[in-house]
């Protein structure tokens, strides 16, 4: 994308929030205010996973089933750390504040996800393609990773949801007129935090590039003198860890839970679908395309038809426009 | 790695075929005689129907290279379906069976239709939530027709007036359905149907190129492999006399899955040996059932790092090389050394 048009856009996104923000603020019923904000918090969560699918299908051509499940394991692992260090550092009053450990959790927690998934590739994923097994079945071997995590994270963690201590010192906060989780709006911070350090990432240091050549056209980025093992690698790794960040920002919204990522995982699929399969800026924004739909939905239609939304969007883009919002091919057959 | 092109399946081996059959009419009887019960026999009639099922998943699988993640979508709709028809439009049971898995397999067809045209990750995507729709549509179902969350009771099999209430008994019936269903597959997949399916999964393009029309071979192994899978749903429905919205959840398409890789696919033994070994090893870990899920995970990994072929690719591959016969098998090393 050229600058010119980057700016543009911009621009647009902007033009359309705030009038999106005067209209939200001035004449919308307080109902659609609520569900809007739950819309674009979630759709974060599932812009995070859906993120993390478009880079493993761009660096490695596959479909990875083990982001929600990594999901899921970041949100436990966060709560584990979280509550570490409360004890250690906290007073353990009630309606202290905790975000500096938090912030420490998150980091942390992230570390190990991008550790694991670089593990993951290179342990499992890079394996199997140099014995050239049919790339069928790596995406088989995902799944029986992701079902070995679930359930070995039920076996370790118990079946129960556990709550997570609160972060901030205040239950409520006040946007647009909504009474809000200050969780919520951390969850938005942070992930939008991620996704433009990502699109700096990837755009403007030699590291990114480097990945993004590899992504393209491993021989040819090879030949150029760039290690495509180690940038693909780096690819999983970082996909684990925005999975990760997910479920430690779904925590103290959600409760932590064994099913969590497996569901958000697969619905995640959807955002990625929308956005258009193998485009980072598509996988956000079919992400809150997605959280906004699954909210209103449930808000003003059923919590029933609010399952199935992401799925008929999901088989309706399949059909009907494949190659997503942004027009990212590589999805059809002969 | 390249699958191996499947045999000609049992028909030049019909001393085994008879051998087999007759084991397998002679199996209940000597079951209930050793255990006192009937559990066992019930175990069995659980494995001929997975049979059926994981033959259909084959078709689709094994041998046109589709991957599905939403079997258990079509498991539920046979055995919903034939419930549905018995109970509420009075359909007679055999009948019912058939019609809801053509039904079931008209469904497939349209889901195919445009699937087709996806790579197999995004057509393993659409199945996916296909999968959860139906699951959806059954848990939350108009007036509550399936039972929801409770489950949906139907009616025995009453064959010419002799109901098939015990499992005992609706063995045979489930024997020579399964028998008509694997001959089936024989046929199919030696014909001129299953030469196209196969030349789809090796390479998509070279099939287009050498006149193969693509994608109404994939819809047509979807929907054959749909009609398989929903009928042994309906078999499910009818033996137990009930069927729970858990048959459609992605687990039990996962189940399936499990079982054909590890025992080994394209072929027509190597969904019987998965079945078979799958189901005793889940009887014989019922103390662990919370490690379920856990185990079919551990079993489709190895499965895909070690053997390749399957647990009837590898049977076959010992068998060779101690009758000291290089090539025609499924490995890959003995591939290399030829």
């Amino acid at each position: 994308m050229t600058r010119k048009k980057t700016l543009l856009m911009a621009a647009l996104a902007a033009a359309a929030l705030i009038v999106i923000y005067l209209f939200l603020v001035n004449h919308a019923p307080i109902k659609l205010r609520r569900l809007a904000l739950t819309g674009v918090m979630l759709g974060c969560i599932y812009g995070l996973i859906a993120l993390g699918y478009s880079l493993i299908y761009k660096a490695s051509g596959l479909m990875s089933f083990v982001q929600g499940d990594i999901m899921t394991i970041g949100a436990f692992l966060g709560l584990t750390f979280f509550t570490f260090f409360r004890g250690l550092f906290g007073t353990g009053e009630e309606g202290e504040s905790n975000v500096g450990t938090f912030i420490l959790s998150v980091l942390l927690t992230t570390a190990f996800a991008f550790l694991f998934g670089i593990l993951l590739e290179k342990g499992t994923i890079r394996k199997l393609l140099n014995k050239n097994v049919m790339a069928i079945y790596v995406v088989l071997a995902t799944i029986a990773i992701s079902y070995i995590i679930q359930n070995g994270a039920q076996i370790i963690w118990g079946g129960i949801p556990l709550p997570v201590p609160s972060v901030f010192t205040v239950l409520f906060v006040q946007v647009i007129g909504v009474r809000i989780q200050p969780e919520m709006v951390l969850c938005v911070i942070l992930s939008a935090g991620c996704m433009i350090m990502l699109h700096f990432f990837m755009t403007r240091t030699r590291m990114g590039t480097s990945l993004r050549a590899a992504a393209m056209d491993a021989k040819a980025a090879e030949a150029c003198g760039i290690d495509v093992s180690l940038s693909t690698g780096l690819t999983w790794g970082m996909a684990a860890g925005l999975a990760a960040i997910a479920g430690i920002l779904v925590g103290p919204i959600y409760g932590v839970y064994t099913m969590l990522g497996a569901n958000i995982g697969r619905k995640g699929f959807s955002a990625a679908v929308i956005g258009g399969y193998g485009n980072m800026y598509g996988a956000m924004l079919g992400g809150i395309i997605l959280g906004l739909a699954e909210t209103f939905v449930a808000g003003y239609a059923s919590s029933t038809l609010k399952n199935l939304i992401a799925y008929i969007l999901l088989i309706a883009f399949l059909f009907i426009k494949p190659t997503g919002i942004f027009n990212e091919r590589a999805i059809q057959d002969v | 790695m390249r699958l191996p092109i499947p045999e000609r399946g049992g028909r030049g081996n019909a001393v085994a075929v008879m051998a087999a059959l007759a084991a397998a009419l002679l199996l209940p009887a000597a079951l209930t005689f050793f255990f006192g019960n009937d559990y066992p026999v019930f175990i069995c009639c659980f494995i001929l129907i997975y049979i059926v099922a994981v033959s259909g998943l084959d078709i689709v699988f094994g041998y046109s290279g589709q991957i599905s993640l939403g079997h258990a979508a079509f498991y539920a709709m046979g055995a919903y379906g034939s419930g549905l028809l018995v109970n509420f439009l009075d359909f007679p049971i055999i009948p019912a069976m058939l019609a809801a898995s053509i039904l079931a397999a008209a469904i497939g067809a349209l889901l195919a239709w445009p699937a087709s045209k996806l790579v197999f990750h995004f057509l393993s995507l659409s199945t996916i939530a296909f999968g959860e729709i139906v699951y959806q549509i059954i848990t939350h179902s108009p007036g509550k027709i399936t039972g929801d969350f409770i489950g949906l009771r139907s009616e025995f099999v009453n064959l010419f007036g002799y109901l098939l209430d015990r499992p005992g008994k609706f063995y045979y019936l489930a024997l020579a359905l399964t028998a008509l269903f694997l001959l089936a597959k024989t046929y199919i997949v030696d014909s001129k149907v299953g030469r196209a399916f196969l030349a789809i999964r090796e390479n998509t393009h070279a099939a287009d190129g050498m006149g193969i029309n693509v994608r109404k071979y994939k819809i047509v192994a979807f929907t054959i492999s749909a009609f398989y899978t929903s009928f042994a749903g309906a078999m499910y429905m009818h033996m137990v006399g009930y069927a729970s919205p858990d048959t459609a959840l992605q687990k039990q398409s996962v189940l399936f899955l499990t079982m054909l890789l590890f025992g080994g696919t394209g072929t027509l033994l190597g969904p019987i040996f998965g079945v078979v070994t799958v189901m005793l090893l889940v009887e014989a870990l019922r103390d662990f059932q919370d490690y379920q899920v856990f185990i079919y995970g551990i079993l489709m990994l190895i499965v895909i790092v070690a053997l390749p072929g399957g647990l009837y690719g590898a049977c076959k591959d010992v068998f060779h090389r101690l009758a000291d016969k290089p090539g025609a098998m499924g490995g890959e090393e003995t591939g290399d050394a030829a």
